[in-house]
């Protein structure tokens, strides 16, 4: 049978790489909701025709390449050309950078779900067109992009855990760590899911207040 | 740029048929995987309609603990966990019903608002023309539903096909591994990346463009 103190080793363990996954999740989600934000400005306002053709090709290499493979490539690939990143710092940008992509569509669909009439009323009575973008039809596309955005979030959670493939010191790594110390691996990767659900279950719910507070447009 | 090529013009007859096979071994993964996470993910999505409450519960808790937990963590318990209690996987084995379980989940989630979707007056009128309730399931619904949800069931594939990527950590011989087994080959990690991630693309982009094709309402 298994010892109280290999269960609270295990814990304890499972429980610093637990800080680090919060950590990584939330720096990643920040970085690819403001350039996210900002992209999806540019490729849905923006008049010019080449950095609509960037932004689509960014989003299409983001989102058809395994997060895994894009990765691999900042860890190993760059250092080997002497472009040394940490382990944290690759993970945070890599997931940053994908999910800028991801997070790009989703306002997008936000925007383009807005009434032409709401853009054209705000123009009228005189809003300038940056004042029309940032005042009139941001907050409602952030709005309808909300229950979206927080499926992201759930999912960019559960991506932390490829980070571990590059050394960053979070659930799965010690995970892993732990299994070659105590060799416990049914409790150990048991214990790994109900780590997991135990960070996503309290962020769903989180979740889905923001989206009965927020997320309703007044008609 | 050209240092960053060469290679590739250098290496071109032994990296091909490398990465072709491991090409064919993802695919081979993705595909039984999706398969078979539609089997599960329709039964998953009709147990969630029953009368049974108990199988409505035990569904929906299904559903919610494979959207809070990492696919990774679903493989490692699958190949490594489950040994120590005398169950045993080869890693394909384990790859493939890890990524069937992982996605059961979300396919039945699209099932189940496709069915929602098709009015409740199209299975009473094939009852009431006398098709049995299993033939206007079959014949005149589950058609209906499956228009509704093909466009986010490729997108579904797509996400399925780079998950596949995690097989890799499981001893799976697909793309990532050949990958780094390449990398420590030749010593050229960045060049056999990119070529690993062109692979993926290559497999992927048809997919992405269908589905943005066959959406309902395109998104403009």
């Amino acid at each position: 049978m298994i010892g109280s103190s290999t269960f609270t080793l295990i814990l304890q363990g499972l429980l610093t790489g637990a800080g680090v996954t919060v950590v990584v999740t939330l720096v990643s989600l920040l970085l690819s909701l403001s350039l996210g934000f900002g992209l999806a400005l540019v490729r849905q306002f923006a008049k010019r025709r080449g950095l609509h053709a960037m932004i689509d090709l960014y989003c299409e290499i983001m989102r058809n390449i395994p997060a895994l493979t894009h990765l691999f490539i900042l860890y190993f690939g760059l250092a080997s050309i002497g472009f040394r990143l940490s382990s944290m710092a690759a993970a945070i940008l890599g997931l940053g950078l994908i999910g800028a992509a991801v997070t790009c569509d989703l306002f997008r669909a936000g925007f383009a779900a807005l009434p032409k009439g709401q853009a054209e009323a705000a123009l009228a009575v005189g809003f300038t067109p940056s004042q029309t973008i940032l005042d009139i039809l941001t907050p409602q596309a952030m709005r309808l992009a909300l229950p979206s955005l927080g499926n992201y979030a759930v999912q960019l959670l559960k991506d932390t855990s490829i980070v571990s493939a590059i050394a960053a010191p979070e659930i799965m790594f010690y995970a892993r760590s732990l299994v070659t110390s105590s060799f416990q691996t049914t409790l150990i990767y048991t214990m790994v899911a109900v780590l997991y659900l135990a960070l996503a279950l309290p962020l769903m719910q989180a979740i889905r207040v923001l989206e009965t507070r927020y997320g309703k447009l007044k008609a | 740029m050209i240092r960053f090529i060469q290679p590739y013009i250098d290496h071109a007859g032994e990296w091909l048929p490398l990465l072709l096979e491991a090409m064919g071994k993802t695919a081979l993964l993705s595909v039984s995987a999706f398969a078979l996470s539609l089997v599960f993910g329709l039964l998953l999505a009709l147990c969630r309609n029953t009368r049974w409450r108990a199988l409505e519960r035990g569904v929906a808790f299904y559903v919610t603990a494979a959207r809070g937990v990492p696919l990774l963590a679903i493989l490692f318990l699958l190949y490594f966990g489950l040994p120590g209690i005398g169950v045993t996987f080869d890693a394909f084995t384990a790859a493939i019903l890890g990524l069937a379980l992982a996605f059961a989940a979300q396919v039945a989630e699209l099932f189940r608002a496709g069915l929602m979707a098709i009015p409740a007056g199209q299975r009473e009128a094939a009852l009431a023309v006398g098709f049995t309730p299993y033939q206007s399931f079959t014949l005149i619904v589950l058609p209906q539903v499956v228009r509704i949800s093909i466009a986010p069931l490729i997108v579904t594939f797509v996400s399925l096909l780079k998950d596949s990527s995690l097989a890799s950590l499981i001893t799976v011989d697909e793309l990532v591994l050949t990958g780094r087994a390449m990398a420590t080959e030749y010593f050229l990690p960045l060049q056999i990346y990119v070529a690993v991630g062109v692979c993926y693309f290559l497999i992927a982009w048809p997919f992405s463009l269908l589905s943005r094709r066959l959406a309902p309402t395109a998104a403009r």
